[in-house]
């Protein structure tokens, strides 16, 4: 079996692969693009061709930039704190001990479930009148009265909660595999030197995760940024819309509440190029800090 | 010290990931009696399956659960075998683009949902394939499809392709090569690829939503939405409902947690 000495062969059987990508994923990429130039309904064929109009009117609409920021708060801070939870949940179970295996599993867990079913757990959980939430915090004295989690100064933070709870285990997973490829003799060498466990983290640990994390943020970052189940599904049934409305809530309501397909695709062709722009820039600085 | 120190911080861990789950299993077989009660119970005192009864007699769950099934199973085989030929084509053949191909292969598994959801839509309803099932596991192929090819050709690759040029040698065809040598040795990865499709498929939210308006079309997901959109939300069902569809979840995740934790396939479930 000589490579290249069947090449229509091979071509022909990634066509079909090809095809259906082409056909359902670069295609309506291409066509949203297309669209974002048009004043379109979103159920109506009728178009009509507006130039940069939509780009304009997004740019002049005071909720769009009050979504843009209440998805980066929503990003980042969930960013933060699955890096900090799955780095050192990763670490406490890549120590041994007596059942490592099935605590690993039910660690992981989380993250293979469906959001709906993580958000009504959750949502139980912090029920403002029978919630086990408030029960205890009112139990242990931390508070005096119940919080209103679904309210509009907590419902961010539930929001925050439930979705690290969800994806952290990503962290874990990606962190613990490196983990375990990390040569023991780094250890062994930086004992000998009279490396204490803090410092054996910092210079051992920490530069050999440093290439598994740089690509946990960047699929982090574009999910988070993203994401759309998690918030819209702590909406439904109660909750204060309008303090996390983020961007990818915004768009997904003027294209299925507004009806404005144009107008929808113009954000998430712009939601699309910021990301472009902030992977870019982070390859650049990742680069950088190589060189250095 | 350092061992109690490890032991505090496991059980902690432990306790955030599960309990969550206990409390959810403890509520969906509690009356309602002890489910709207202060001071909250954590072992029901009186055990009942009024919870699930309810569920299948008031609700379309059967329906959803049916709905669900199909969906998610045609998902899993529809993309295998585009995903199967695909990797064994690109890892076994050379020819002009194919780096191109596995570049774009690997940039499209980026994309989210939203970014490609909007003209999606308006595509499928160009074809009428809104409201059917068949546009749904068309839109779930095309998502799962990216990471299905990447993992595969993963897999492919590890796999020595002297033993092929032996069964060649010895006279043997290339599809009996591919049935008798290649499948055998990669059934593992086939089998983690397609439980990644099935966990996708089975858990997503907003291609259902998006695409089907009819109650009797829904998956999972979009139903259980539905319950606790309702005015009174019944918790004792919704819970019953969430411990119900992750049964198969759990199921599957044991295939493929041991791959998880071995480090590939990390990537395996976008979210």
């Amino acid at each position: 079996m000589r490579r290249g000495s069947t090449g229509g062969t091979g071509a022909l059987l990634v066509l079909p692969a090809l095809l259906l990508l082409g056909a359902l994923t670069l295609y309506p990429v291409a066509y949203g693009i297309w669209i974002s130039f048009f004043s379109k309904h979103s159920f109506f064929p009728e178009q009509e061709f507006v130039g940069i109009a939509n780009y304009l009117a997004v740019a002049a609409d005071d909720e769009f930039w009050r979504s843009l920021r209440l998805g980066l708060v929503y990003s980042l801070t969930t960013i933060a704190l699955q890096l900090v939870l799955g780095v050192g949940a990763a670490l406490l179970l890549h120590e041994a001990f007596p059942g490592r295996g099935l605590v690993r599993a039910i660690v992981i867990f989380p993250y293979v479930i469906p959001t709906v079913v993580a958000v009504v757990i959750w949502k139980w959980l912090l029920n403002n009148q029978f919630g086990l939430v408030n029960y205890a915090l009112e139990t242990a004295g931390a508070i005096d009265e119940p919080i209103s989690w679904m309210g509009r100064e907590w419902i961010m933070v539930s929001l925050i909660l439930v979705s690290v709870w969800q994806f952290f285990p990503f962290v874990v997973l990606a962190v613990l595999a490196r983990l375990q490829t990390i040569p023991p003799e780094l250890y062994e060498a930086a004992k000998v030197d009279g490396a204490n466990a803090l410092r054996r983290f910092l210079h051992v640990t920490l530069p050999q995760l440093a290439s598994v994390l740089f690509v946990v943020v960047l699929l982090r970052s574009i999910w988070m940024f993203t994401k759309f189940d998690t918030p819209w599904l702590m909406i439904l049934g109660g909750g204060a819309e309008t303090y996390i409305r983020t961007l990818p809530i915004y768009t997904y309501q003027r294209t299925f509440a507004w009806y404005e397909a144009g107008r929808g695709s113009t954000m998430a062709v712009l939601m699309f190029l910021m990301l472009v722009a902030a992977a870019a820039l982070y390859f650049h600085l990742w680069r950088r800090e190589e060189r250095l | 010290m350092r061992r109690a120190a490890l032991a505090c911080g496991v059980a902690a861990l432990l306790f955030f990931a599960a309990f969550p789950f206990a409390w959810m299993i403890t509520t969906a077989f509690k009356p309602s009696n002890e489910i709207f009660v202060s001071p909250p119970v954590f072992f029901p005192r009186t055990y009942t399956l009024d919870n699930l009864a309810h569920l299948f007699q008031q609700t379309r769950f059967a329906t959803y659960l049916a709905n669900s099934v199909l969906v998610a199973s045609s998902t899993v085989l529809l993309t295998l075998a585009v995903a199967v030929p695909g990797a064994y084509g690109l890892t076994r053949f050379r020819f002009r683009g194919r780096e191109t191909i596995s570049a774009t292969i690997l940039f499209t598994y980026m994309f989210a949902p939203i970014m490609i959801i909007i003209p999606f839509y308006v595509l499928m309803r160009a074809l009428e394939l809104v409201n059917t099932h068949f546009g749904l596991v068309l839109a779930y192929t095309a998502f799962c499809l990216p990471f299905a090819l990447w993992l595969l050709r993963t897999f492919f690759q590890s796999i020595p392709l002297e033993l092929e040029e032996a069964a060649m040698t010895d006279g043997a065809s290339r599809a009996q090569t591919v049935l008798r040598v290649l499948l055998p040795l990669a059934l593992p990865g086939v089998v983690a690829t397609g439980t990644f499709t099935f966990i996708l498929a089975w858990n997503d939210y907003i291609f259902a939503r998006v695409l089907l308006s009819a109650d009797e079309l829904k998956t999972l997901p979009v139903g259980i939405a539905d319950l606790y959109n309702a005015s009174v939300v019944d918790w004792g069902m919704i819970m019953s409902a969430g411990m119900l569809v992750l049964i198969p979840v759990l199921v599957v995740f044991l295939v493929v947690q041991r791959y998880l934790v071995a480090g590939w396939g990390a990537g395996g479930i976008k979210g």
